[in-house]
């Protein structure tokens, strides 16, 4: 049996410890050893982003870290987004703005823009658009996805505070 | 009494959303698996051609956690050969085994299963078989696998040829004969992938007795998947149950019918244990279906005013290696050759199409089939005809296409046009994207700021909801054509439908309750949508192909209308009026006229379940449900129309997309935002596949570009806003007046840039009839099309 080693990470606020293979990458920590099965892994490379997750409220992708190396570290992931029955106002947008069709890239996109807002609370079409190459999107060509992001900037200068 | 529409038409926004934004959408790999699942890894070959020697599993066998390795003959006990059944003179069948035994034919094909405790178990297994290879000669691309001598792919298929098929017009010689002018050109499009974001995957649970499985897989065909695996394994339908979970993804790649399912199928039957695949990127890229890689000789004669008086086609497809499940690979020649003439009177055609083996992945169905690329080659014959005569490219279009008053219209290949809206669509078109204004400030050598600036247009018809006749016109003989529903208003008075289709993020559970609601005259919060499950869904031939509204939708409607015409029954019976005299609407039954007095339908559904004293009308029965088929006509065609306008580097040679404009005609739209939302994916893809995707093979079979690293996809920076614009023509052939739309972003994308880049470069005098553009390739046009200008001054 491989060798295991002890991982304590610190998830949407709680503590998780698990004894893991060394080379368990983040993205299988959360998903197989925690069940938090938002991030997805679309090509193991680091390009597509549907493993994006915040690590002390940095992108990053989970598929590119092994979980003990990230020890200790603060991770972010979409379950945490929302509260129990509203969503989050980015998420919000995204449903009305149909900035979503499959679903299997979005808690990705979902990262990168809590990252980009709490970053540039008002950026433009081109600073949004630079921050979400960031991800692939195969479905919606984008359009509504910058749409959306528009109109999460919109209404957290309208309600600040909601993304807390 | 005609029937309100409350609810098709509108925005409604997606009920698929919320639990997707929460992270709790549970496709293949987030479903629960219970603690004795094993995991299979897949051992490919490295080799486009070769002899498999031995394979010699000890030392994967002798690593923790490694279960078992199965080969292809350990495989070929527990799985029939895969056969594309087409019935088609030209085509030749052949086999496939789900593992290979004896040869490989392409790079990537399966050879051994490793059967392990976990993935990463698996993944350590498929390094560790060793499998001792005799490379062959290998045939890799169209050119070389068409001459003469070249490697066979299947001993059995001489020349490589699949498929040959071919037609032509009556008097066709004459036709073409009466035009005075003729162009000729070969077009060649690169072979690209669907890449959905959700690679694939399966998992297959037993029952206790180990009689059955629950088999999940992120797929587009549900009820084909387990038709196939019953007919590959030889059980009974009733011991497979097929779930389609959240799917990322499919564009068609996952329309067809892979070997790992039989493999994933077989072995949970075999080790009685739950057994679970997941695909990574390389594999996706590697196995799962490609498209496009064509080649288009054409001939198109015309007079002096650009009339065309005839059209010759002869073209050839890259089927890669084996015909795939369920279309064969005379989806793509046949295609390509039945829509080329597109929206246009053109009756003199011929056509000779071509499949050809290569020793390369399999092709199949990606989003829009053959006609991006067919549509490249006839749009891209029409700008030629005007620059031959002098004539503006969209004129040249206006005096060839079917006017609208001509409707419906057969065309050269006996496919009828039953509504549409092509001169309309092209003049909207035009005069959004202020085409007149364009070309009077575009000067002749096209140069402007350092950029050559030019547009490009696609006029086209698209392809959907296919029915049975369209299947059997391309010799698809296992390929049914309907789809089906069952409505049934529960005994509260919910409603609950349920129908053949699966859904892949095209919001079916929106767009299905919006027109069950219509048709049934249901209050929408009402109405659940239930699909991707072959316990509870009736058959039907599933979700591709731009389809699901034709189809289902029509489906839908035909079971809403029979229970709507017994909750008549029921509350005349009950209201002491005629049947005929009541009125559905927002959930009640009323007498006509009287709407303060009705019933609701728990009221009525009470009658219907025997759950009062009233009893029912004479002559029904009791429950309040109906199932219903629909097969469309041969096809239901919808049409479009795209404007791209480009800016070209003169130096880097980057296209730059300045402004896009869509004009779109898919008849009557269930729900405009969902709409818009396909034309947006399929155009982008388009821009993707004109632009920079490509999968390149060496000569040696190797796939260059096997990760996403390499191939390049579409970012949100590389693509521009859309502006898109309907016209709706109902279809009057097909119930509720639906027509598809989910491939005509890409169909029209790929042309409108081609021919803008191609019309941008005109000046410099090259001539684009390739795609993908990438800088590369139009740098060195740029620079020869220069030497090229200044030998013929030096020369003068």
């Amino acid at each position: 049996m491989a060798d295991v080693v002890e991982v304590t990470l610190k998830v949407n606020g709680r503590k998780a410890m698990r004894r893991v293979e060394p080379r368990l990458l983040l993205v299988d920590f959360l998903r197989h050893e925690l069940g938090l099965k938002g991030a997805h892994v679309g090509c193991e490379q680091g390009v597509c982003g549907a493993c994006t997750v915040l690590i002390d409220g940095r992108s990053a992708r989970s598929c590119l870290h092994f979980a003990v190396a990230v020890q200790g570290s603060d991770i972010a992931t979409v379950e945490g987004l929302a509260g129990r029955d509203a969503l989050h106002p980015i998420q919000e947008a995204f449903h009305k703005a149909h900035g979503l069709q499959c679903g299997y890239c979005t808690p990705g996109f979902l990262a990168t823009t809590v990252e980009l807002l709490a970053r540039n609370p008002g950026p433009d079409d081109a600073e949004i658009r630079r921050a979400l190459t960031n991800n692939i999107c195969r479905c919606t060509g984008y359009t509504n996805i910058v749409k959306a992001v528009r109109a999460a900037v919109a209404a957290m200068r309208a309600a600040p505070g909601a993304a807390a | 009494m005609a029937d309100r529409r409350r609810y098709v038409g509108q925005e409604i926004l997606r009920r698929e959303d919320d639990y997707l934004l929460r992270g709790r959408g549970r496709f293949v790999d987030d479903l629960a698996t219970p603690q004795d699942t094993v995991h299979l890894g897949f051992v490919m070959s490295p080799h486009a051609h070769a002899r498999i020697v031995a394979i010699d599993a000890s030392r994967a066998l002798a690593h923790a956690g490694v279960i078992a390795v199965y080969t292809g003959e350990d495989i070929a006990k527990l799985v029939r050969p895969i056969v594309a059944e087409i019935d088609f003179p030209g085509y030749i069948r052949h086999g496939r085994d789900a593992v290979a035994r004896g040869e490989v034919r392409f790079v990537g094909e399966q050879v051994a299963v490793v059967v392990a405790e976990s993935a990463y178990a698996a993944h350590d297994g498929i390094e560790l078989v060793e499998v001792e290879y005799e490379p062959l000669p290998a045939a890799c691309d169209l050119e070389t696998a068409t001459q003469a001598g070249a490697p066979l792919v299947h001993a059995a298929i001489p020349s490589n040829l699949i498929f040959k098929g071919q037609l032509s017009t009556p008097d066709f010689e004459a036709g073409f004969a009466r035009g005075e002018h003729v162009i000729r050109e070969r077009f060649r499009s690169g072979r690209v992938a669907g890449v959905p974001m959700e690679p694939r995957g399966c998992l297959a649970l037993p029952d206790h007795v180990g009689d059955r499985i629950v088999f999940y897989s992120s797929t587009q065909v549900p009820h084909l998947l387990r038709t196939a695996l019953a007919r590959c394994l030889d059980v009974a339908e009733s011991r497979i149950r097929v779930v389609v979970p959240e799917v990322g993804g499919g564009f068609g790649t996952k329309a067809q019918i892979y070997p790992e399912e039989f493999v994933v199928a077989a072995l949970a039957f075999d080790l009685r244990r739950p057994v679970k695949w997941i695909q990574d990127r390389r594999e996706e890229l590697l196995t799962n279906i490609h498209a496009r890689d064509h080649i288009y000789d054409v001939e198109i004669a015309f007079d002096g005013q650009g009339v065309v008086h005839g059209l010759k086609l002869r073209l050839w497809t890259n089927a890669g290696a084996y015909s795939t499940l369920p279309f064969g690979c005379t989806l793509e020649p046949t295609g390509g050759a039945r829509m080329l003439v597109g929206p246009y009177r053109i009756s003199s055609y011929a056509y000779e199409t071509h499949a050809v083996a290569t020793h390369t992945c399999p092709s199949g169905a990606y989003r829009g089939v053959a006609q991006p690329t067919c549509f490249m080659a006839i749009e891209g014959l029409m700008d030629r005809i005007g620059r031959r005569l002098g004539i503006d490219p969209a004129e040249i279009r206006l005096r060839n296409m079917v006017p609208t008053k001509d409707l419906p219209w057969v065309n050269a290949v006996g496919v009828r046009y039953d509504t549409g809206s092509f001169v309309e669509s092209l003049q909207r078109a035009l005069a959004t994207v202020d085409y007149a204004g364009f070309r009077a400030r575009q000067p002749a050598d096209r140069l402007v700021d350092g950029k050559y600036r030019g547009i490009g247009i696609c006029s086209f018809t698209e392809v959907s909801g296919t029915g049975t006749p369209g299947f059997r016109a391309r010799g698809l003989i296992r390929m049914p054509g309907f789809d089906s529903g069952i409505v049934k208003v529960e005994p509260t008075g919910k409603v609950t439908a349920y129908v053949s289709h699966a859904n892949g993020g095209q919001g079916h559970l929106t767009t299905f309750a919006q027109v069950v609601a219509d048709a049934l005259g249901a209050d929408l919060a009402d109405v659940t949508i239930v699909e991707g499950d072959t316990a509870a869904t009736p058959y039907g031939t599933n979700t591709f192909a731009s389809r699901s509204a034709v189809t289902g939708g029509g489906a839908l409607i035909r079971a809403s209308t029979k229970v709507k015409d017994k909750i008549r029954r029921i509350a005349g019976h009950m209201l002491e009026a005629a049947a005929e005299d009541i009125v559905i609407d927002g959930g009640r039954a009323f007498v006509v006229g009287v709407p303060q007095v009705g019933l609701d339908f728990a009221r009525i559904a009470e009658t219907a379940y025997s759950m009062n004293n009233v009893g029912l009308p004479e002559g029904d029965g009791f429950g309040l449900e109906a199932t219903d088929f629909y097969d469309p006509p041969l096809v239901t065609m919808a049409n479009a129309v795209h404007i791209a306008q480009v800016a070209v580097d003169a130096g880097d040679g980057r296209v730059e997309i300045e402004r896009y404009v869509v004009v779109h005609d898919c008849g009557r739209i269930i729900n405009p935002m969902i709409v818009n939302g396909q034309i947006h994916g399929g155009t982008v893809q388009g821009i993707g596949e004109a632009l920079m995707e490509e999968l390149v093979y060496d000569a040696e079979g190797q796939l260059q570009n096997a990760t996403l690293l390499d191939y390049l996809l579409p970012t949100a920076e590389d693509v521009p806003d859309l502006e898109i614009d309907h016209i709706e023509s109902p279809s009057i052939d097909a119930e509720g007046g639906f027509k598809g739309v989910g491939e005509g972003g890409v169909i029209g994308a790929v042309p409108a840039i081609v021919n803008a880049v191609a019309d941008a470069l005109a000046g410099l005098g090259v001539n684009i009839n390739r795609k993908p553009l990438r800088p590369s390739l139009l740098v060195r046009l740029m620079k020869e099309a220069r030497a090229r200008k200044v030998a013929e001054v030096s020369s003068s």
